[in-house]
């Protein structure tokens, strides 16, 4: 498997006026095609950070970000979802898919525009394609901001905690929703998140951080059994996992208060 | 239609809460004419009692004669027309002004902060003190009018777009920055449509500060418009003018808020 992305001793400084805050400290893993990793740690403690460093939206303050092996990070080769789903209310779903092809104009645009197309007839949203995101429940609204995503084909996705404003119920739906999507349309993807069940029901490996500053306490290969993240809850060594990394993380908070 | 074909299965308690809808409507329509009704009802009672003198309160009769005689001279739609002019003008050239300026103050930070005291102080100053200047600089007459009316208009305009770019959610700019948009982009996609909520807000709030300032300025000099015949009837006791001049300019009003709330529909939709 090819290596995608590279942090390499990666250090990160947060400039505020009455103060620095050290934010990463000597962060390094890779991550490599088809991968789909979990970052869990403490709140606050940089995760969020590690994915701003990946989509070039922060240059790391020491230490190097390789993407598909070049520390200069293409924005195209990135695609970024967020906690919310940032659609844009006056736009109907279709024109919010569409919007990173208008920004970015590319030249097989039709090309992309059929696979839009698609991509909202197989994960059952095209009767809303005319539709107002206000219309739609916050699962869906998910849904359309991941093929909002998947439209540019980025060769890998950032999820910045996308399911954490969902009810518990919607919220496992949609993970098997995404987890399927992300599989099938053999995507590589980084996933931040303070849900531990979540995190090792849809990865292959999980990267426990410590709090502020933030170091890789544990970087733990996972192989349950199951087709869907809800499957894979029913594997037997599912709890054993969820065990270690609920201590390494209290531990964090023990010592930190401590 | 849809709507309508499905409303046909609805049960009884639907149907009442309807009609129960229909009917507060309903009560509220009346009593707004009814409130009209009365008030024009009881001045001219009033008056035509004497009770009150219509030597200083005039009344609906007397106006609507007054308004008569004017029709048949033309000289209502003259002056109606003239403060109609000077106050679209200035609607227009305070609006568009006004948005650019905000459009080029959150383009860069730090002519932002640099102009943020100065706005601060123009918008609490109040624009009639400027007068004398004004007629100074562009000279009695039309253009002096203009110029108040958009003095008055332009900071509000500029003040209330800017904060509402500013107000943009941080979240959404990632998401564009994250696809690669430049600047002007995040401001075409996203801080323009987003604001179009405020804007027809500051379309309706310069609705009235135009007349504000466009009436303003015909009393500070004029020789013709609604402003100038209400100055001029109260300077010869002639209430039926002032009364008359102040009518045609609730119309006006009214109207040209319409209009913007008839455009406050068309976006919505």
């Amino acid at each position: 498997m090819n290596e995608i992305l590279k942090f390499d001793n990666v250090t990160y400084f947060y400039q505020t006026k009455d103060d620095e805050i050290f934010a990463l400290d000597n962060i390094n893993f890779n991550v490599f095609e088809e991968e789909f990793v979990s970052i869990v740690g403490p709140s606050g403690c940089g995760k969020t950070t590690i994915l701003s460093l990946i989509a070039g939206l922060l240059k790391p303050s020491s230490g190097n970000v390789y993407l598909d092996g070049s520390n200069k990070i293409d924005t195209k080769k990135i695609g970024y979802m967020f906690q919310r789903d940032m659609l844009f209310d006056w736009r109907s779903v279709w024109k919010n898919i569409t919007l990173g092809l208008e920004l970015q104009k590319p030249k097989n645009l039709d090309e992309k525009l059929q696979f839009a197309e698609e991509l909202l007839k197989k994960y059952s949203l095209y009767n809303f394609k005319n539709k107002k995101p206000r219309s739609l429940s916050g699962g869906m609204r998910q849904r359309v901001a991941l093929i909002r995503t998947l439209v540019m084909e980025p060769k890998l996705l950032l999820l910045d905690e996308p399911f954490s404003a969902l009810d518990y119920q919607t919220r496992l739906s949609l993970c098997d929703d995404v987890y399927e999507i992300i599989k099938s349309e053999k995507k590589t993807a980084i996933l931040v998140t303070h849900d531990i069940s979540e995190a090792i029901s849809m990865s292959d490996k999980i990267i426990v951080l410590s709090s502020r500053p933030a170091r890789i306490k544990d970087e733990i290969n996972l192989d349950l059994i199951g087709e869907t993240p809800l499957k894979k809850r029913e594997d037997s060594s599912f709890s054993g996992y969820f065990e270690k990394i609920w201590r390494e993380l209290t531990n964090e908070e023990k010592s930190e208060n401590g | 239609m849809k709507k309508k074909a499905k409303m046909v299965n609805f049960s009884l308690s639907h149907k009442k809460y309807v009609k129960k809808l229909k009917q507060d409507k309903f009560i509220v329509i009346f009593f707004r004419i009814f409130i009209l009704v009365a008030f024009l009802g009881l001045w001219e009672l009033l008056t035509y009692l004497n009770v009150l003198d219509p030597f200083f309160f005039s009344s609906p009769s007397r106006i609507i004669a007054q308004l008569g005689d004017m029709i048949a001279s033309g000289t209502l739609f003259h002056h109606t027309w003239v403060t109609l002019y000077e106050t679209l003008i200035g609607f227009f050239i305070a609006t568009v002004l006004g948005y650019l300026i905000a459009v080029l103050l959150w383009w860069n930070e730090k002519v932002r902060k640099i102009f943020e005291p100065y706005i601060v102080v123009l918008n609490s100053l109040p624009k009639i003190a400027l007068g004398p200047i004004i007629i100074l600089w562009v000279g009695a007459g039309t253009n002096a009018i203009i110029l108040m009316c958009v003095l008055i208009s332009i900071v509000i305009t500029t003040m209330t777009m800017l904060s509402s770019f500013v107000a943009c959610d941080e979240g959404k700019i990632l998401l564009l920055k994250s696809m690669n948009a430049n600047k002007f982009q995040i401001l075409w996609k996203l801080i323009l449509p987003s604001s179009m909520r405020d804007f027809i807000s500051v379309l309706k709030i310069n609705v009235g500060m135009s007349f504000v300032g466009s009436i303003m300025g015909e009393y500070l000099t004029s020789k013709a418009g609604l402003g100038y015949l209400i100055v001029y009837g109260g300077q010869i006791f002639k209430i039926d003018l002032v009364m008359s001049a102040t009518f045609v300019l609730c119309i006006l009003a009214f109207v040209m808020y319409y209009l913007v709330s008839l455009l406050e529909r068309i976006y919505k939709k």
